[in-house]
């Protein structure tokens, strides 16, 4: 009996939460079918029964009129592909690698490049007056090999493994955005000051993005590669095969779902991104949820054309989320969520 | 295990990561002791750390923590609420749960600013659909956007409605990978369906809760897109949220020393709060677990 | 044989072809940038259509949100991207904004076009510096919009005159526009009294400055509005402001629900629609009302209303007029277009410019709807035969004589431009919104903007900003 009524409770719950989840995907739905007089008249809810829908906001907004509409919509569709495909491509290997190989790093190794890295850049930037760009790079190229050289040796102290590896990874996502996006900003500024320009470009947004990107990849795909078992490939091994050839043709093909899934997750979070987008970007490689920020300032009342262009965003989304939804029915998500 | 290939495998990412997300953190870094300003174009002076005692003085920094913290503690605890309760009608098989699954999920994936927009519609004190819902009541024409706990409580509530889904998935799946064992034993028993929510399925769910609460905590403090498009920060600035205000700073005033020091003590609040929860959590995991 | 008689023959077509393009800018893509449409940027693309015509040249217009121009031009010109060829901006950002524009070509500072701008225009808001660096492509002026239907009507004046004591007209100071305000408001005639804008970020300290000019804009004092012209102190928190700011508060009585979130945006439709019986806007309501609008034929503009009383900070007193001394505020001063000096196209850019400015192309824009583009031609406001193709003959002489006369009137007063000038305004905006919401009392908020107006001014450097400040009032220099 009891059992019923929870039943019967939690039916009721979820029919609620559904019913609020709809209504606003429904109303934006709605309301790019709208001419002006069923928006300043107050709430219209049913086309044909409250209004007359009309297709004047979509010829508006197509042709143009109303600004540029193609321009951060491909934009978007190219950045966000690339960088998907980047950021999926780099964080499955480097996920890989952390479940077959085993890495050790010592603590005082990782302090020393820290001390050599800001160290020397302070003291190239402030006393010798180097550009930033040029800084930093001769700080790589000098404090990781020294650092890598002396992870070689034996050191004393804590030694961080592979879940270290894997949490520094994954921790990246704890930054605050503005924190990164500020700094890189900076970055790129200087660079194009030295005469690279990455502000505005597609390669400096691709990049950011990927990066960005990362973290989700190297831990959605760590889960999947975890339950790729080990046996095929020993057998490749044995066979000769080399790793890269292994793990091209024999795992990334069977973790297919996985990979799928990942991509249409970073995608997501790629496509929805604004902080970087709003800092990095300016006339030429505007992204639609730019496009859509400007909709809110000048438009006042015409919510018709606000929704158009809100439409046009969420589309591909509520197709990578049907996409999800019956992956995860089949199960094939559950190991990733652990 | 130990080939000479792995670093082929991992060095990319690492390269990336550590060139895109940390270097220029260098950079930042040298910057925030620095006054440097756009506008009026002067030149860059070092100031040691008067950058971080400015803000820290600044009663607009401490505003801004507070705002954040108090939406992101509320709209988070209701996010766990209301996700496992949904969760939990799912796991027990309700009719439609396939259905939900699929439309629970939509609010995540779409991007903030669309939903803010979206609200932004719907919230307005005359036009909008709420305001006809409350009006229902006798309350009318409730000033959503522009009384400032009513625009606190309508962003929590954005918050909630956009990833309560989250806590949905991911509690769906940890419920399903409990052991049924211990619930047939339940059973068996003959143990009210509370006290078997109570003191079986919560204790068990509590790890996962608390990793999930941390996630949310820690991504709830980025909001910007949507107190952006809805408020901008106002009024005055009762809803500015720590990114926002740093993203004024930043790039109305052009203020780039104090912005990066601000940014710096941004990311030093949320390991506090990161550090603060974890080893509270830890402790109230621990008590329940036995 | 026949193939080459067919070149032969379409070579002279093709170089009449182009021949028609004059200048000849075959291959240049000029990028041109302003704030999200439709105002503005509409005209922007008009323009650009004309003139891609003319020269064969190709323009891609690109709009950010009005908050974020300034960021994103700053960005651009300081970091010599050369990412902009035009720029459409406020003068408010020329101070800033100045060093990193190139200077308007001498044939364009001659000439009919050149002459046929109005003066004020002419020589206070395009220049800067000595140097003419921006033209005008707009003219903009706070007017206080009404309708002739609602004033007209003998039933509403015979009750307006029963209960206030004088005839109902468009009002010449600010009691008489609350009064009317107030008669209206909730009435059997229309919904509300007035609209004019609150919303942080919706442009609304224009709508503010505009009650304050009436009573700090002290002819004996030039200059005096916003600070003090010798020492730079911040006069925003003395008498006379603290008077505006209450009225402009009560405005929010008179006015729909929501008012705090109306932008200037909001307050268009509200007049056009038939909503409220006045608004205090730029012209823009004025077409909005005749186009778009329900009130087409009714639409009239008046000055705004001024004052018997103006706050004097020399002798710390207010003066008294025999006569309401009106004190219109150029509010926002007008839309410019600039070329920046990085850009690779500076000659056609230009050309571009000169395109949008003619006096055709001008005139045809501002008997547009929505194209934000407002009449700043002297013949902009002579040819009556323009605006009968939206307005009434009628609406068309209010409408223009208003202009004429607010940039005519002798105190008349000039919008704030200053280097920094965001920073100034955001405190504005932020003390101000709460005010209006009522969680600070007025003296306090114009306290807290005054003092810290002060330190920005003290970190700018005093003089720099003293200099700059003089320049854009239109006084010499000290000493």
């Amino acid at each position: 009996m009891r059992r019923e009524s929870f039943r019967k409770a939690g039916f009721l719950l979820s029919m609620f939460w559904l019913l609020l989840c709809i209504f606003p995907l429904w109303w934006v739905l709605v309301t790019a079918f709208k001419p002006p007089l069923a928006v300043s008249g107050g709430a219209t809810y049913l086309p044909f029964w409250d209004f007359q829908p009309s297709l004047h906001a979509f010829r508006d907004a197509f042709s143009g009129i109303r600004g540029d509409f193609w321009g951060p919509i491909s934009s978007s569709i190219f950045i966000s592909i690339v960088s998907t495909g980047l950021a999926v491509l780099l964080g499955s290997m480097a996920a890989y690698a952390l479940i077959r190989f085993k890495f050790s790093i010592h603590l005082l190794a990782g302090l020393l490049f820290a001390v050599l890295a800001i160290g020397g850049f302070v003291v190239m930037t402030e006393m010798w007056n180097i550009r930033v760009p040029y800084a930093l790079l001769v700080v790589l190229f000098v404090a990781l090999p020294v650092s890598v050289w002396a992870n070689g040796r034996n050191l004393p102290g804590p030694v961080l493994g592979n879940d270290d590896v894997t949490f520094w990874f994954v921790s990246q996502r704890m930054f605050p955005p503005i924190v990164s996006a500020f700094a890189l900003f900076l970055l790129y500024a200087e660079t194009g000051k030295a005469g690279f320009r990455l502000l505005d470009t597609f390669g400096g947004m691709v990049l950011a993005y990927t990066a960005f990107g990362l973290p989700f990849a190297v831990w959605l795909m760590r889960d999947f590669f975890e339950s790729v078992p080990v046996e095929v490939e020993e057998a490749a091994m044995v066979d000769d095969i080399g790793r890269m050839r292994i793990f091209a043709q024999i795992v990334l093909p069977m973790s297919l779902p996985g990979l799928i899934a990942t991509s249409m997750v970073v995608l997501a979070f790629i496509w929805n991104e604004f902080l970087f987008a709003l800092l990095l970007t300016s006339s030429r490689w505007q992204t639609l949820p730019i496009l859509l920020a400007g909709q809110n300032s000048s438009r006042g009342d015409e919510w018709w054309a606000i929704s158009v262009a809100t439409l046009i965003s969420i589309i591909p989304m509520i197709l990578v989320a049907t996409f999800l939804g019956r992956m995860m029915r089949s199960g094939m998500l559950s190991g990733s969520i652990k | 295990m130990n080939d000479r290939v792995k670093h082929i495998f991992i060095w990319p990412a690492f390269l990336l990561v550590l060139v895109i997300t940390l270097f220029p953190l260098i950079y930042a870094l040298t910057v925030s002791f620095q006054t440097v300003r756009i506008v009026p174009p002067t030149p860059a002076r070092f100031v040691g750390f008067d950058n971080y005692a400015d803000i820290l003085a600044n009663a607009r920094f401490w505003g801004a923590i507070a705002t954040t913290a108090t939406i992101v503690i509320i709209s988070v605890l209701a996010q766990y609420a209301i996700g496992l309760s949904v969760a939990l009608a799912l796991h027990h098989n309700v009719p439609g749960a396939s259905l939900f699954r699929v439309t629970f999920l939509l609010p995540m994936f779409l991007a903030p600013v669309c939903v803010a927009l979206i609200a932004k519609m719907i919230f307005h004190p005359v036009l909008g659909p709420a305001n006809e819902f409350f009006s229902m009541f006798g309350l009318e024409n409730l000033p959503f956007l522009t009384d400032p706990n009513f625009a606190i409580a309508v962003l929590i509530a954005i918050e909630t409605w956009q990833w309560t889904p989250f806590v949905v998935l991911l509690m769906l799946a940890g419920l399903q990978n409990l052991p049924a064992e211990v619930f047939e034993a339940a059973r068996v028993d003959n143990i009210s369906a509370w006290r078997r929510f109570r003191d079986i399925t919560f204790p068990m769910l509590l790890p996962l809760s608390a990793a999930v609460i941390f996630i949310r905590l820690i991504e709830g403090f980025k909001i910007i897109d949507t107190v952006f498009i809805l408020t901008g920060g106002g009024p005055g600035t009762s809803t500015e949220t720590l990114t926002l205000f740093a993203y004024n700073e930043g790039f109305k005033k052009f203020n780039i020393g104090m912005t990066s020091a601000l940014s710096f003590l941004f990311l030093i609040v949320v390991i506090v709060f990161g550090t603060l929860y974890l080893a509270g959590a830890r402790k109230l995991t621990q008590r329940y677990a036995q | 044989m026949k193939n080459l008689l067919l070149s032969v023959a379409v070579l002279p077509l093709a170089t009449i072809v182009h021949a028609e393009c004059l200048p000849d800018y075959t291959g240049v893509t000029l990028t041109i940038s302003t704030q999200n449409g439709p105002y503005v940027a509409s005209a922007l693309q008009t323009a650009a259509e004309s003139w891609e015509a003319k020269t064969c040249g190709e323009v891609n217009l690109v709009e950010f949100p009005f908050g974020e121009l300034y960021p994103k031009f700053l960005t651009g010109m300081s970091q010599q991207t050369g990412d902009f060829d035009v720029i459409g901006f406020i003068p408010a950002w020329v101070p800033d904004f100045a060093p990193y524009l190139s200077t308007m070509p001498a044939e364009m500072q001659q000439g009919e076009a050149w002459d046929d701008i109005h003066p004020v225009y002419r020589e206070r808001l395009m220049s800067w510096g000595g140097e003419i660096k921006s033209a005008t492509m707009d003219g903009d002026m706070h007017m206080l919009n009404f309708r002739s239907d609602l004033f007209e009507d003998e039933a509403n004046k015979t009750a307006f005159m029963e209960q206030y004591g004088y005839d109902l007209a468009a009002p010449i100071t600010w009691d008489q526009y609350y009064d009317i305000a107030e008669f209206f408001n909730e009435s059997d005639a229309v919904n509300y009294g007035t609209a004019e804008a609150y919303a942080r970020g919706g442009q609304q300290f224009w709508y503010f400055f505009s009650h304050a000019a009436s009573y700090t804009n002290n002819p004996s004092n030039p200059g005096s509005m916003f600070f003090d012209p010798e020492t730079m102190d911040a006069q925003i928190n003395n008498e006379g402001w603290l008077r505006a700011l209450e009225e402009y508060k009560r405005g929010l009585d008179f006015g729909p629900p929501g008012s705090l979130n109306n932008g200037s945006g909001d307050v268009r439709p509200l007049y056009a629609g038939g909503s409220v019986a006045m608004n205090l806007d730029w012209a823009d309501s004025g077409i909005l009302g005749a186009t778009e609008g329900s009130i087409a034929g009714s639409v009239r503009t008046a000055m705004l209303p001024g004052s018997t009383q103006i706050w004097n900070h020399v002798t710390g007193e207010w003066d008294m007029f025999d006569e309401p001394v009106a004190s219109p505020f150029l509010a926002f001063g007008g839309w410019q277009l600039a070329v920046p000096i990085d850009s690779k196209n500076q000659e056609a850019a230009w050309s571009y410019v000169a395109e949008l400015t003619s006096p055709e192309l001008s005139g045809a824009a501002i008997v547009t709807a929505n194209t934000g583009v407002n009449p700043y031609r002297l013949s902009h406001y002579d040819n009556i035969e323009n605006w009968l193709s939206i307005f009434t003959e009628e609406e068309a002489r209010s409408y223009l004589s208003a202009q004429r006369a607010s940039l005519d009137a002798p105190n008349v007063a000039l919008d704030l431009r200053l280097p920094g000038f965001f920073s100034y305004t955001e405190i504005l905006e932020i003390e101000l919104s709460k005010a209006l919401a009522g969680q600070v009392e007025p003296q306090e908020a114009l306290n807290t903007i005054a003092a810290e107006w002060d330190e920005l001014t003290d970190e700018f450097g005093r003089d720099s900003q003293l200099a700059a400040y003089r320049a854009s009032m239109g006084l010499p220099p000290l000493n």
